[in-house]
């Protein structure tokens, strides 16, 4: 597969800002998104930020838990009324001398949210975010551990996938590519009210669970790992102290791929107009698939860049 | 946890004692947690053996043939009766390396290789574990028919790749765990025979020996999903000698909302079943109902029935060797996401245990 650049939507594209989303996932989900140990404020480098990042879910809409995780890294930071994670360095809104700019992360990803419980107990699944650029999205759930997101902290759990051995001698039909609604999330369940018992009610994320797999020279695959690389490069650079020129707004943004764009739209409604905006991004392999790729050199990289851009040099 | 090791030790030491129900499911999993999360392809199954060395009680004494397979012989006497169960998993072995670094693949056993593209790979050579990711395909977008999977090591040579220690004929897997799910369930890959190498471990280590009024002899056997070899080796070995064997492996159950419910629906939390029937051996009706009442008379879940596949008892019965084939309910079969009912593995090692001590 072709490499190709991540997202690099414009910043200019102001939408309108969507508020109040419901705050599904809680504190306690958050803290269970992820098998890797607490982060420790001092001393995370790009690679172990990344890492921890790619480690995590944020389901497009859903993606409180991830905002905390960053509220806890970047000191300073904020949510504001859409989700987003902001931080202002320099001068401030009130002004002062030099530029106001932007930099922005988008945080989200495509994911699922679970769209019915059967009477025995199984979960049916709706896709959440617009782009899926791999044709076999969501095929690469078929027969796969994933992770959903209850109101009791993460369950685990697998999506059906015919026995190959029951195929044989038997027609396999057109076999068409698998969709997000031939899916049925397996939790060990065997009834409505044993899933709820669990934790897991409609809407709560699906995600393939993630276990971020390095490889090669500095190699990290993972779902998103180049949006997430990218988000701890901009961490980085954030807790870097940097001498800004002006006024820096650091925004790592929510919905960035569901219909409107919100959460971009909001930073630029609340904090805008900006002279200048920059997005953090880094080029993926294998992109869109579980095993996107991207190089943590180049994150490392982008961090040293971003620092230069902040400083105005 | 502690409640757990104490019921272990216990039973290394006293195979006689009885346990609790949670206590059973607990060293169920102790057991089969680890086989699960040792890796071993076809043809390099070391590792697992060595996995299932670890766990026998101390008073077995192993051995192992030249065709690989582990063998723990009980008691004296006939009629000789054989358990077996396989040590191999389905996975790849590297067939060649690119110009590019990228390694080309020849699949071990049968299952959709759509369910490893995009995945992460781990190659198992000397030094160790290589990671990799099975690269996706940007062609031929079907379901379960890819292009030729092949699996990039972060290299862009082939000197690279042979700098990592990779060469051809070593396997290749994706990594895995072995999780719990709700109630009793569980999940992982290689349940398939990893639950019937354990139902082997528990029923020997619960085994009363005394109660044992003739040989039968255990095996874990190499090569079973590329053709039953290990097992053709055992069979060649015995001969005529053993009167019955019994295969211990995977029912490959429909209790599934994909799949058609015309047979093989065998429920999960129902206990084992026993593969009366399936595409390489018929138990004789006879057998069957011995092993029912079997079963019966020792208070044991089984479910009778018919599946697909394969199993390592029909390489004995070209030598008039009976094979009646035992099995658990298996959903997902030969995928990442294998799910068991621990309740029904402990119902197999049970159902084990019982044939060797009353039948």
């Amino acid at each position: 597969m072709r490499s190709t650049s991540a997202d690099r939507r414009s910043l200019k594209d102001s939408l309108p800002v969507v508020g109040g989303q419901a705050l599904r996932v809680t504190a306690l989900a958050g803290a269970l998104l992820t098998a890797y140990p607490p982060i420790h404020l001092s001393a995370q480098t790009v690679d172990q930020l990344a890492l921890r990042l790619s480690a995590m879910t944020a389901v497009t809409g859903l993606e409180q838990a991830m905002a905390d995780s960053l509220l806890a890294l970047v000191p300073g930071s904020a949510r504001d009324r859409a989700g987003n994670v902001t931080l202002t360095l320099g001068g401030g809104n009130a002004g002062g001398g030099g530029p106001k700019r932007l930099v922005a992360c988008p945080l989200d990803e495509v994911g699922y949210v679970v769209g019915n419980l059967t009477d025995d107990g199984y979960l049916t699944l709706r896709r959440v975010g617009t782009r899926a650029a791999y044709p076999l999205f969501d095929q690469q759930l078929e027969g796969q551990p994933v992770t959903v997101f209850g109101a009791g902290g993460s369950v685990p759990g697998v999506v059906a996938v015919k026995s190959t051995h029951l195929t044989r001698g038997r027609s396999a039909g057109s076999d068409p590519v698998f969709t997000a609604d031939n899916a049925y999330v397996d939790v060990g369940a065997t009834s409505r009210d044993e899933v709820r018992a669990l934790g897991i009610a409609l809407l709560a994320p699906v995600a393939l669970t993630k276990r971020p797999h390095r490889y090669g020279d500095r190699l990290l695959a993972a779902p998103a790992a180049g949006r997430r690389a990218a988000c701890a490069a901009l961490v980085a650079a954030a807790r870097a102290k940097p001498r800004v020129k002006g006024t820096v707004v650091v925004a790592f943004t929510v919905q960035s791929l569901y219909a409107t764009n919100a959460g971009l739209g909001t930073v630029q409604a609340l904090r805008g107009p900006f002279d200048e905006t920059k997005q953090a991004a880094l080029a993926t392999r294998y992109t869109d698939t579980a095993v996107e790729t991207v190089s943590l050199k180049d994150a490392e990289e982008l961090e040293r860049e971003l620092v230069k851009w902040m400083e105005g040099r | 946890m502690k409640r757990t090791l104490a019921a272990l030790v216990l039973l290394s030491v006293s195979p006689t004692v009885r346990v609790s129900a949670q206590d059973r499911i607990a060293e169920t999993q102790t057991v089969l947690s680890q086989l699960v999360e040792t890796y071993g392809v076809s043809e390099a199954e070391g590792p697992v053996r060595e996995a299932v060395k670890r766990l026998l009680p101390p008073w077995a004494k192993s051995e192992t043939d030249s065709a690989g397979n582990l063998w723990v012989r009980v008691g004296q006497g006939d009629p000789v009766v054989v358990v077996i169960a396989h040590l191999d998993e389905i996975g790849f072995r590297v067939t060649a390396i690119r110009d590019d670094g990228a390694l080309e693949l020849q699949p071990r056993g049968g299952f959709f290789a759509s369910l490893y593209e995009a995945k992460p790979a781990l190659v198992h050579t000397e030094r160790g574990p290589v990671p990799g990711v099975f690269v996706p395909r940007d062609t031929g977008f079907s379901r379960h028919t890819p292009p030729p999977l092949r699996v990039d090591v972060g290299t862009t040579s082939r000197q690279a790749t042979e700098a990592l220690g990779i060469k051809p004929g070593h396997t290749v897997t994706m990594p895995k765990r072995f999780v719990r799910l709700a109630g009793t369930r569980a999940t992982g890959r290689s349940f398939d025979d990893r639950v019937g190498d354990a139902a082997l471990l528990l029923a020997l280590r619960h085994l009363d020996r005394a109660a044992v009024k003739h040989q039968v002899i255990f095996i874990w056997s190499t090569r079973e999903e590329i053709g039953l070899e290990g097992a053709q080796g055992a069979a060649a070995i015995l001969g005529t000698t053993p009167r019955r064997v019994h295969a211990v492996d995977t029912f490959v159950s429909a209790d599934s909302p994909l799949e058609l419910a015309n047979f093989a629906v065998a429920p999960l939390g129902q206990g084992a079943a026993a593969r009366a029937l399936d595409q390489s051996s018929i138990t004789p009706p006879a057998y069957v109902d011995s092993l029912a009442a079997v079963a019966k008379a020792r208070g044991v879940k089984l479910q009778v029935g018919t599946t697909m596949g394969g199993n390592d008892g029909s390489a004995f019965t070209r030598y008039g060797v009976v094979d009646v084939a035992l099995g658990w309910p298996l959903r997902y079969a030969h995928s990442p996401a294998e799910l068991v009912d621990l309740g029904d593995v402990a119902s197999l090692a049970d159902l084990v245990q019982a044939v060797a001590e009353s039948w």
